[in-house]
């Protein structure tokens, strides 16, 4: 009895251990980094240069709360580039070549995520294909139809529209507080809606969460439009920002999302994270990772190999958080 | 208590037929409010499938349902809920990232502008749960309670629609003794606030404990029944299995023992094996008896390495002397049957060729490192011949045989390693009677031939036809062993032996 | 019992007449649509190079076959080929053999592989995932490597053997030509081809039947790799240079679909690696005829993204949930 006592004890230590490299483990990574860069360059630890790095944060952060939401119901949606690039680039059309307003072309461009979101949510759903194949084949599939309708050009944006990208209040960015509050609207959804707990029931396991009573289909479906629009709304702003569509808008995107995602500590095997903090991490990582290497003179095409590298050892510690945890005490 | 009264739930004529089975013939049974029935019966006696009848997840054929005097029709679980039907599954439902509150209340938050409303599920959790006497935090992520708590967390979400029926599903299987006694508290304070408890599980010992009734089933129907103090466990172990028509033994038991083959000593993993001993010799079928849930499957996958041991040793004769092997080098000696024949027996969409060949692919390799296919396609007609396997070819596909066929073909498969010891685990579940004989007679023709079988069955007369010994397991241990002689009143008494003496204890104390 | 034993040979049997017969239907119209609009389509020399265009993908297809069929996805793959090109590309580029170049890319490609075996194998992460990470890593690791330029000037004697027509048939065609009947065999006939169906069937079952899982599934990413640097050789040949855009992740498409054209399931277990180099064929004469037809490259990513969620529709539906 005393044996496995003991047994049992050294076992939620060990777990305690990898759950404190886990937990904090990112944050120490990230105030070293902060210290670091700020004492080897000049630039880096500026209030401009922090302030942008806010604002360069601000598309990713939206795109990845609605892929944080997937996450959470232990999917996947890699189609969030592509149909943040299709949305966007039909609502610019409606600007550049019907003359619509921004506001009514871009409400449209939201509703466009939402149709998106459904098609994946209906072929998850209905079709029963795995969503990981699924939003592979539209992720490309969406682009095809984007660089399409924009016949591959690149759609200047009107001046209002780019003021709007770069708009300040004192020092902080417009975008940044918009995200901020989506961040923080998803956040509350995920934590304190009805709506938000059951999603993260299916990612505890969509058979239990079957079993209870719980009406999965509409759930999963639900889920991949609001990330379809919130991919939309992120684009509108990547777009705003640069002041015009191109055909590189939301490439890659998909990745950077589920890694920023997997960083915040949201766990690819779903129904483990919080919103606000795990998103709010995840991003910073990456945009200081890009931002600094930026500051020290480095290849910005490393910036790949680093924040690939991050990944990775953020994806191991998610596999190893989720071994202990399905193999909890003596089984 | 209120014995003259009529009963509060009474369950009539139930039938219920599945394609080719007769799951429930004319089954009942009667409950009273503050008491618990036991419903036991062993392993397809229809016991979970009348339970299921109650929780509206199945419905019946035939039969009537009355609680508290009005005949009610239940079509869905949820109907069975609003007649205050709760069932508490031996699978947990558990959501183990949420909180216990969020658990319990998930598919029903009460929530005030949209937002759950904290407030309400705390303080409603919290009732029930002082209600269980149960201690732990509304807010407690339930990931990081013992099984035990989950238990409890489990009877919470079924006590929030304040039910006046409870089923509990083999409650006790994980849990380990001080958990178990306060399942049992709270199962006595719900008997207290006049709840009819339904209490199904393998357990003798329990129901002596904290029922007051018992009905017992057996293919189907229920057999017997009345209060708890008319009985001995014994007897209900007799009512379970039936008394069986051994028949003739396919096989003489030794007489005396030959040289050991496998020794295990101290063999342990948490609650599920504890302090395993014996040994196995040459030539001999050992019967490994005992209910479901005494930990023979658990020994079998711990033996070969497919679940993890937390110690023990174990060692094995190579034909010089015993010495010391780990599980996993076991395995590669070891012809093993797993009791999941189609989901880890078989792998159903390959060929019965490929089926059993499987493990021994290595031999019919040539230079080159390519398999050589005839003498593969030779041993697979060999098996098939042997072992009269039917097929339209050695290519038709595993999962297309029949149920005897297809344990021929596992069988086969690790007859062609010409291992010197196999583990059987419930070969014969699920087969007819004639290919259940010939699966027998295969185990028989295997120790004669001087292969050493551990056989695991919950079949007593299938056992008594072929065992030269019996090693009894009860709760994760071994108590008793027994000779190839023993009677069935011997092999009866073994597993109630433990429950007997444990009643004794707690008499005197 | 018996009405269950016999339900899936004809649910599955359906499935695989359904999937040929609409694969066939798909063939037999863009071959009579090209018959009339585009007769010239029909040259030999056409055809050949046709053959010749999907020599590459399909190396790629035997790579993605033998990892899906042992129940996983590679999905980095494109990018291994591009960088293991990039890596065997510099080694010629600066004057080395041609010979010692394509070991490079050889083993670069393997050594990929494996990483992302171990991954799964061992640290039992998500396939998927992982090989999205890898592939974005590699990519990044071919734009930084090339800064976005191609690696050319390889040497002659590299051309010379492989864009020869010995017999008149193009040396690419002959080496994917024995790539799938190597990998054929490998497949069906050794004990790593057996042992990857077993685990991709069921890695529970064929860990009771003795097979080493971890160690099938380490070498099938292994091979997988080695089918990323092969194809590497062959397109740094066909195109004359090396450059991280060799791994655009429309090739991921086309290898997932010629992949399940093919019959590949993305379940594990089923699947030959010839139906699935025929997919390859299936997709690049798809790509061409649309091509040909005067549709854009992005109308054919869509119509492969269909394709995909077409077949894997049919075969959820006809396999029944998992």
């Amino acid at each position: 009895m005393n044996e496995t006592t003991n047994k049992t004890a050294l076992i939620s230590r060990g777990g305690g251990l990898i759950d404190l490299a886990t937990r904090f483990g990112f944050p120490i990574v990230l105030v070293l980094m902060f210290v670091a860069l700020s004492s080897s360059t000049n630039s880096f630890f500026t209030l401009d240069n922090q302030m942008s790095m806010l604002h360069a944060m601000a598309p990713i952060v939206i795109i990845a709360s609605g892929m944080a939401l997937v996450v959470m119901s232990g999917k996947l949606d890699i189609s969030v580039g592509s149909i943040a690039f299709l949305s966007v680039a039909l609502g610019s059309l409606l600007i550049k070549q019907a003359g619509w307003h921004p506001v009514a072309a871009y409400t449209v461009t939201l509703l466009i995520g939402a149709v998106l979101g459904a098609v994946n949510g209906f072929i998850v759903v209905v079709l029963k294909v795995n969503p990981l194949i699924t939003t592979l084949g539209t992720m490309i599939a969406f682009r095809g139809v984007a660089l399409q309708v924009t016949n591959a050009n690149v759609i200047v944006l009107p001046d209002e529209v780019r003021k709007f990208g770069n708009l300040t209040f004192g020092p902080v960015f417009a975008d940044v507080l918009i995200a901020a509050l989506v961040l923080v609207a998803v956040h509350v959804l995920h934590e304190r809606t009805s709506y938000g707990r059951q999603i993260t029931a299916i990612g505890n396991g969509e058979t239990i969460a079957a079993r209870i009573g719980l009406p999965v289909g509409r759930l999963v479906f639900t889920n991949f439009v609001l990330c379809g629009v919130l991919a939309a709304f992120g684009g509108i702003f990547a777009a705003a920002q640069v002041g015009s569509v191109t055909t590189f808008l939301g490439q890659g995107l998909e990745f950077t999302a589920v890694a920023v995602v997997v960083v915040g500590g949201i766990s690819l095997f779903g129904g483990q994270g919080r919103i606000l903090g795990g998103v709010a991490l995840g991003a910073l990582t990456f945009e200081m990772i890009r931002n600094g290497l930026n500051h020290l003179g480095a290849n910005p095409y490393s910036y790949k190999l680093f924040g690939g590298v991050v990944i990775f050892i953020a994806m191991y510690a998610d596999a190893l958080k989720a071994r202990s945890r399905k193999s909890p005490g003596g089984g | 208590m209120n014995t003259s009264a009529s009963p509060e739930l009474a369950m009539t004529g139930i039938s219920k037929t599945f394609p080719g089975v007769v799951a429930l013939d004319q089954a009942h049974l009667s409950a009273r409010a503050g008491e618990a029935t036991a419903v036991m019966g062993a392993n397809g006696a229809g016991k979970s499938t009348l339970m299921n009848v109650l929780g509206g997840v199945t419905r019946p054929d035939a039969g009537s349902i009355e609680l508290c005097g009005t005949r009610i029709d239940i079509a869905s679980p949820r109907d069975a809920a609003s007649h205050g039907i709760a069932f508490v599954h031996q699978e947990l439902t558990m959501l183990p990232t949420l909180s216990v509150a969020e658990n319990i209340f998930i598919d029903d938050f009460p929530s005030k502008g949209g937002l759950i409303d904290r407030a309400a599920i705390h303080a409603r959790c919290q009732i029930i749960l002082d209600r269980l006497g149960c201690t732990i935090s509304p807010d407690r992520i339930v990931g990081e309670l013992s099984t035990g708590d989950r238990q409890m967390i489990e009877i919470a979400r079924a006590m929030r629609r304040e039910p006046r029926v409870i089923i509990f599903d083999e409650p006790t299987s994980s849990l380990t003794q001080p958990e178990k006694r306060r399942l049992f508290a709270v199962i006595e304070s719900l008997k207290r606030d006049g709840a009819i408890i339904l209490y199904i599980t393998h357990f003798l010992d329990e129901i002596f404990e904290i029922c007051e009734r018992v009905s017992v089933m057996r293919g189907g129907r229920t057999v017997g029944g009345g209060s708890i103090e008319t009985f001995k466990p014994v007897d209900i172990v007799r009512l379970m299995l039936g008394e069986v028509d051994v028949g003739t033994r396919l096989k003489a038991p030794l007489d005396e023992r030959q040289k050991t083959v496998l020794e295990v000593r101290g063999l342990a993993r948490g609650t599920a094996l504890q302090d395993i001993n014996f040994d196995l010799y040459v030539g001999e079928v050992v019967g490994l008896w005992g209910l479901l849930g005494a930990g023979r499957t658990e020994l079998a996958r711990a033996l070969v390495g497919l679940d993890p041991i937390d110690h023990g040793t174990i060692r094995w004769h190579d034909g010089t002397a015993l010495r010391p092997i780990s599980p996993h080098a076991l395995h590669k000696l070891t012809g093993f049957v797993t009791e999941d024949r189609r989901g880890e027996g078989l792998l159903l969409p390959l060929s019965v060729n490929d089926n059993l060949a499987l493990p021994s692919l290595k031999r019919f390799l040539n230079p080159w490192g390519l398999l050589n296919r005839k003498p593969q396609a030779a041993l697979a007609d060999t098996m098939i011949d042997r072992l009269g396997i039917k097929v339209s070819s050695r290519e038709q596909s595993a999962g297309t045989l029949s149920g005897g066929n297809q344990q021929k073909v596992v069988l086969g498969r690790w007859l062609a390693t010409e291992p010197r010891l196999f583990i059987l685990d419930e070969p014969t579940r699920g087969l007819d009677v004639s290919a259940k004989t010939e699966i027998l007679k295969l185990t028989a023709e295997l120790a004669r031939s001087g292969a050493t079988v551990l056989l695991i069955s919950s079949e007593i007369d299938e056992l008594m036809r072929i065992c030269d010994r019996y090693l009894v397991m009860v709760r994760g241990a071994i108590t008793a062993e027994l000779p190839g002689s023993a009677s069935h009143a011997e092999l009866m008494d073994a597993l109630s032996a433990p429950v007997a003496s444990h009643m004794t204890q707690r008499a005197r104390a | 019992m018996a009405h269950e034993a016999t339900m899936p040979r004809l649910s599955a049997g359906f499935g695989r007449h359904a999937r040929s017969v609409l694969i066939l239907a798909l063939a037999l119209g863009i071959a009579t649509y090209l018959w009339f609009y585009a007769p010239s389509f029909y040259r030999t020399n056409n055809l050949i190079n046709v053959l010749v265009q999907s020599s590459s993908l399909a190396v790629l297809c035997i790579g993605m076959a033998v990892v899906m069929i042992g129940g996983g996805i590679d999905l980095s793959l494109p990018a291994n080929m591009a960088l293991s090109a990039i890596l065997g590309g510099f080694y010629m580029a600066a004057g080395g053999s041609p010979l010692i170049g394509s070991v490079i890319m050889l083993a670069s490609g393997t050594a990929i592989g494996m990483l992302n075996g171990v991954a799964v194998a061992y640290l039992k992460m998500i396939p998927f995932v992982v090989t999205l990470a890898t592939m974005t890593v590699l990519n990044g690791l071919s734009v930084w490597l090339t800064n976005s330029t191609s690696v050319s000037g390889f040497p002659e004697s590299f051309f010379d053997v492989m864009l020869a027509r010995p017999w008149g048939v193009p040396t690419p065609v002959i080496i994917v030509a024995v790539a799938i009947f190597l990998a054929s065999v490998l497949m069906s006939s050794t004990l790593l081809g057996r042992h990857v169906y077993a685990v991709g069937i069921s890695p529970k079952a064929a860990e009771v039947a003795r097979v080493p899982v971890s160690r099938t599934l380490l070498l099938g990413y292994g091979l997988a790799g080695l089918c990323a640097g092969l194809t590497a050789i062959l397109l740094s040949a066909r195109l004359g240079s090396a450059s991280a855009n060799m791994g655009v992740d429309s090739v991921v498409l086309d290898i997932v679909s010629a992949v399940v054209v093919g019959g590949v399931s993305i379940y594990g277990g089923v699947g030959r690696i010839w139906a699935a180099a025929l997919g390859a064929v299936f997709i690049t004469l798809l790509s061409n005829s649309l091509n040909l037809l005067g549709a854009s490259f992005y109308l054919s990513l869509v119509i492969k993204g269909v394709v995909i969620i077409g077949f894997i529709a049919l075969d959820t539906a006809f396999r029944g949930r998992r």
